[in-house]
């Protein structure tokens, strides 16, 4: 084998391994739309993992295997998260978070500004088992950092109009109550402080909001529980985008409504 | 002698002949009256709860007259509608049809028969009350305890049934439980207490394992809910619930997790966890006020060390009443304890330099005491932070680890919560006077409670009860909790002080003492008689009565007490209950307050503020990544 392709190969465990370990668990597609390898090719490499005992991986739902990552795998990406298959309630729904994460970051603009995915995994670990934590945590923050910047390894320049800003992203597979989403929007926007900050600094008057809009990510069906949330916000609803999920996100592939 | 003694029997034999005829003849009223006394006596009820169903019958009645004078045309037959349906009832049960019988005699034999079951319970009740009945003289104590057994037994289905009461009631009085037994009070199956006790002083007292944290959550949940509700209303200023758990440790932290989601559920904002999640800050107190609160945090003795009080004072006011202004923490205050930084200090004033000889030589060693107190303290209150920060602050103090330490965080909080309520008492008076007047100044006015679990732990070096006397007209309500008569304060004369005071009510779980609380529910007079009941409603006129006196709250009857019985006593009187733990979300506050359910101040943060501009456009690069249900509409 050729030092470029150890490169490579050490490149695509890097990647994917974090990548892997931040979502809780992905679905061998998805681990393949991110590499930019076959599906065989993806299977080969969980194998692989899987042989130096850094991922496991098992049929969970409909469609292809899961992979998540385990103790050493975890070790090996320095990562404190508790080691445990992604929860099989959950499957569908850190199925769609992936997918929004893969096509934001497909994005030219994403790579263009140098966003940031921190995932929700590693805000509840930051939250840790603290006392009186109990509060709502987005499924994801993607962070524009300030200033111009260009993609790493691309010629184009530019500036982001919304850099500097920090997003919370949220997936809506099925609909809550109206008052429960309107409560949730309005906790995420009143918000001031990090995850995991004392109590106090969590919403304070006068700072400025933790985050700028809320991307909500949601099926037709959730859609209009949203829609309503929103205008249930008075002048906070404009910073609450909503859009359709991909049509990656859904466990069985169908047809959005 | 024999004549009169066989005409006696007679005429027994021919009234009990008489009672057995007319309850045959009327046999659904004896059938209903039977169960309903049977009922009453399994259920523990008072013979005012038969009544009253019978009572509720009454519009059945009405409604079966009207109906049997439409069906005549005549008003007149309707003194005849009862035989009439006593008639039709034996026809039909004579051919069979039972259902139909029932049916029509159903109208007069049901709110009948309830009342005669009511007289007959309360004729037992009564005469077990004046040890009058029962086989045995020992029969009234057995009948009492079953009695008790029974009336528990109903409590308790009460508030674990899918019926269970809500924490408040439709007009937002708060709703402690199912009522086992009433004295001097209503005897209602809820106890139902007016919301502005819980506002006021309280005092709960019971040993471990009685179900008191279950009461205290429950309290606390519904001062909260009802506090948004009224500042919902503007009938107040927003809550504030500030409870030190003296005990501490794991238990601390569990108690302060539940009660954060419980109140989060209620509405709250923001409930913060003291030390482990956020802090306050000491030194924002007016600067005398913090002269005397850090002099108070360490503990000094008596006699000849007065001397080094007052001198440790002198130092401490030198340090924190300096020209540049107080300090902003503790190692700010530490660095101002050396003879150099304070001759510096006050170089431009005069008269200091004798003042300053004197103390430079005690200044190492109160600078020790103080650097050994802070360390022991931990950074909890050298902030940032105020008790505005938060709708409610569980304050966890480590009284069974470290005494100590834990009397004088608690010190330094009551007083950092005085300064608070005084300062927000203040300026709402001020803004009152300026733009509402007086009656604004009551709408605007925070309520505050302040709860302190397992007093005993501080209570030594915490007088409460001074505390207790003037917080109520500064809108601060206190609550005290311990496990015993004897951990409410160090001597008898703070501990009826702070009993004595407790206008909210005392709440009594099961406890080994509870004496000196029970006497101060007061006693109740009853009948002590040699006189004999010779028959129904009928005394011997030979004996002699006496009024004797007994407590209000039967002393045996709450060392007794199970999980989650409290005796409530309260103005002379006192009800026993099952307390009815808070599991599922408090009620809701009404959507009046926008704010309400929201965790902070969402409705101020408008679009401009985030950067005080407009938010960039986002629609296109969105529309380009993930499309849009327009979008997914037109195709």
């Amino acid at each position: 084998m050729t030092a470029s392709a150890d490169r490579a190969r050490a490149a695509r465990d890097s990647t994917g391994l974090a990548f892997v370990a931040e979502m809780y668990g992905v679905q061998l597609d998805q681990l393949s739309l991110l590499l930019g390898v076959s599906d065989r090719q993806a299977a080969a490499l969980v194998a692989r993992w899987s042989q130096r005992n850094l991922a496991d991986s098992a049929i969970l739902s409909p469609g292809p295997r899961w992979v998540w990552i385990t103790r050493p795998g975890l070790q090996a990406c320095g990562l404190r998260y508790s080691p445990s298959p992604p929860a099989l309630p959950r499957l569908a729904h850190i199925r769609a978070v992936t997918s929004v994460r893969l096509a934001l970051t497909a994005a030219p603009a994403y790579q263009l500004g140098q966003a940031h995915w921190r995932s929700e995994r590693r805000m509840r670990a930051r939250l840790g088992g603290r006392l009186g934590a109990r509060e709502h945590v987005p499924d994801a923050e993607v962070h524009w950092p300030d200033g111009e910047m260009h993609a790493p390894g691309a010629t184009a320049t530019g500036a982001i109009g919304w850099a500097g800003e920090c997003w919370a992203i949220e997936a809506e597979l099925t609909p809550k109550t109206v008052a429960r989403t309107t409560s949730i929007m309005g906790e995420l926007l009143a918000r001031t402080g990090d995850y995991g900050c004392p109590a106090a600094e969590v919403s304070v008057p006068g700072a400025p909001p933790r985050y700028a809009r809320a991307i909500y990510l949601c099926t037709a069906a959730a859609a209009r529980t949203v829609e309503r949330a929103r205008a249930n916000l008075g002048n906070l609803g404009p910073r609450v985008e909503i859009r359709p999920l991909p049509d990656q996100a859904y466990l069985q592939v169908r047809t959005p409504a | 002698m024999i004549v009169r003694t066989r005409t006696r029997l007679l005429t027994r034999a021919i009234v009990a002949a008489a009672a057995a005829a007319a309850m045959a003849a009327a046999l659904p009223v004896t059938l209903i009256a039977i169960a309903g006394y049977a009922v009453a006596w399994q259920r523990g009820w008072q013979p005012a709860r038969l009544y009253r169903a019978a009572l509720w019958c009454l519009p059945l009645v009405a409604i079966w007259l009207v109906t049997t004078a439409m069906s005549r045309d005549s008003m007149l037959g309707l003194a005849e509608a009862p035989w009439l349906a006593w008639l039709g009832m034996w026809h039909s049960a004579s051919n069979g049809d039972d259902l139909a019988a029932a049916v029509q005699i159903a109208p007069i034999s049901v709110p009948a028969g309830l009342a005669v079951a009511g007289f007959a319970w309360s004729l037992r009740i009564h005469a077990m009350a004046a040890r009058a009945a029962g086989r045995s003289p020992s029969s009234a104590i057995a009948f009492d305890q079953r009695q008790w057994r029974h009336q528990a037994r109903s409590a308790l289905a009460r508030v674990t049934g899918p019926l269970a009461p809500p924490l408040l009631t439709r007009r937002g009085d708060f709703i402690a439980g199912a009522v086992i037994r009433a004295v001097g009070h209503p005897a209602r199956p809820t106890c139902v207490l007016p919301a502005v006790r819980l506002r006021s002083h309280q005092l709960v007292l019971g040993s471990t394992g009685t179900g008191k944290t279950t009461l205290l959550l429950r309290l606390w949940a519904a001062f909260m809910t009802i506090g948004l509700r009224r500042h919902a209303e503007s009938a107040a200023g927003r809550p504030l619930l500030v409870v030190l758990d003296a005990k501490g440790g794991a238990d601390g932290r569990r108690i302060a997790d539940r009660l954060h989601r419980l109140l989060k559920a209620s509405g709250a904002g923001n409930v913060a966890v003291w030390p482990d999640q956020a802090h306050l800050t000491l030194w924002t107190l007016p600067v005398k006020q913090l002269v005397s609160t850090l002099v108070d945090l360490i503990e000094h003795g008596s006699g000849g060390a007065a001397y080094y009080t007052d001198v440790m004072e002198a130092a401490v006011a030198l340090a924190v009443q300096a020209p540049c202004g107080p300090p902003a923490n503790s190692a700010e205050f530490l660095a101002r304890l050396e003879p150099g930084w304070l001759t510096l200090a006050y170089a431009g004033v005069a008269d200091m330099a004798t003042l300053l000889n004197s103390a430079a030589r005690q200044l190492p060693d109160i600078a020790l005491r103080f650097r050994t107190l802070f360390r022991r303290l931990g950074p909890g209150l050298d902030g940032p932070g105020s008790f505005a920060d938060a709708d409610a602050w569980y304050c966890i103090l480590e009284g069974t680890a470290d005494i100590a330490v834990a009397e004088a965080q608690a010190r330094a909080l009551v007083d950092l919560l005085a300064c608070h309520v005084t300062a927000h008492g203040a300026a709402d008076d001020h803004g009152a006077a300026n733009d509402h007047g007086a009656a604004g100044d009551l709408a605007h006015r925070q309520q505050v409670l302040l709860a302190v679990d397992e007093f005993s732990a501080v209570s030594r070096r915490l007088p409460l009860w001074q505390l207790f006397e003037r917080a109520r007209s500064l809108g601060l309500a206190i609550q005290v909790s311990a496990q015993s008569w004897h951990g409410l304060a160090p001597n008898e004369d703070e501990r009826y002080r702070l009993a004595a005071t407790a206008e909210g009510g005392i709440w009594l779980l099961r406890t080994p003492h509870p004496e000196p609380v029970v006497e101060l529910a007061g006693r109740r007079p009853y009948i002590d008689t040699s006189r004999q009941l010779s028959g129904l409603l009928r005394w011997t006129r030979t004996g002699t009565s006496r009024i004797a006196e007994a407590p209000i709250a039967d002393p045996q009857l709450i060392r007794m007490l199970d999980v989650g019985q409290v005796a409530y006593i309260y103005r002379g009187g006192v009800t026993f209950l099952q307390i009815k733990p808070v599991i599922t979300a408090a009620a809701p506050v009404p959507a009046a307050d926008p704010r309400a359910s929201e965790p902070g101040p969402v409705a101020e943060i408008s679009t401009t503020e985030v950067s005080g501009a407009p938010l960039p456009d986002v629609t296109t690069f969105l529309t380009e990544v993930f499309g849009s249900f327009a979008g997914q509409r037109g195709s």
